[in-house]
């Protein structure tokens, strides 16, 4: 890639994608695609990468459809980011995607699998116990649980994705932990 | 270490292996895909789809307007009922375009 187009800003590519170049937004979707499609698996959560796919695409045809009437007044990355969590998060509540089940059977094989196989189910159970309480918690800290922990994203970037300060999304992560912990007591999960 | 710190550091464990696994990449073909719906959608509709529109509209504004005086209605009433919804839905699309999302 030329050291110009790597440097030119959002604003920029955003200016040349009004005026019609295509070129401009291809390099605004190779920027933010991943970070788009990361943005839409973090709300709607394990096993449904191919509807955070479909969330990615509506996404950027939104944009390309809305980019002759954006005017700047907020940057770039957080008007998309902000089309990807209303997306998912609508495609969430229209489907009320749920995790998938896993019975007991699987359970117990899953945990035959391996050595001490009581311990290894009794792991399985808690772990199911705790992916159904995240799914009980509000979006921001659901998303913010799985940026950081599944995805594997810095609390910069989680901030930075959710549109949020960073000490807020300290504050998503640590209430999001404590929530968890007393709906974990509550079944019972006294130590984890 | 306090209970409360050590409960903390047991949460975020038992958060890590329970969330931990693969994470997903998009698909390869994805920048693709999104090229040729881009493409699709910003085609012009047909000669055909047009004209079919547009004579679908005519009929609709017609029958409506026959209908509403067949049973007294004023030409004022009749115009307002038969193009304002039409009006509103387009004033509802600029509103959308307006808003950027």
């Amino acid at each position: 890639m030329p050291a110009a187009e790597a440097l030119e800003s959002d604003a920029g590519l955003v200016a040349r994608a009004q005026g019609g170049d295509q070129q401009a937004f291809a390099e605004l979707f190779r920027r933010y695609s991943d970070r788009v499609f990361r943005l839409a698996l973090s709300i709607l959560g394990q096993g449904f990468a191919a509807e955070a796919e479909e969330v990615a695409q509506e996404v950027f045809l939104k944009v390309h459809h809305a980019l002759e009437s954006f005017r700047g007044e907020a940057e770039v990355g957080s008007w998309i980011y902000r089309i990807t969590f209303n997306q998912a998060v609508n495609l969430k509540a229209r489907a009320r995607y749920q995790r998938p089940h896993v019975d007991e059977a699987a359970l117990s094989h899953a945990a035959t699998a391996e050595p001490g196989p009581d311990a290894q189910l009794e792991t399985a159970r808690r772990d199911r116990t705790l992916r159904d309480c995240i799914q009980t918690l509000p979006e921001v800290y659901q998303a913010a649980l799985r940026l950081y922990y599944w995805l594997g994203a810095s609390v910069g970037e989680a901030a930075e994705l959710l549109g949020v300060p960073e000490n807020t999304a300290k504050s998503y992560l640590h209430r999001a932990r404590q929530l968890l912990d007393g709906m974990l007591k509550e079944r019972g999960y006294s130590n984890v | 270490m306090s209970e409360m710190d050590s409960r903390g550091t047991e949460i975020d464990g038992m958060l890590r292996r329970s969330l931990g696994g693969p994470v997903p990449r998009l698909s390869p073909e994805f920048e693709r895909r999104l090229s040729r719906e881009l493409r699709r959608r910003s085609e012009p509709s047909s000669r055909y789809e047009r004209i079919l529109l547009v004579g679908y509209c005519a009929f609709s504004v017609a029958t409506s307007v026959l209908v509403m005086r067949g049973h007294g209605l004023g030409w004022g009433l009749t115009a307002t009922m038969t193009l304002g919804p039409l009006a509103m839905v387009e004033a509802a699309r600029r509103m959308r375009r307006l808003r950027g999302v």
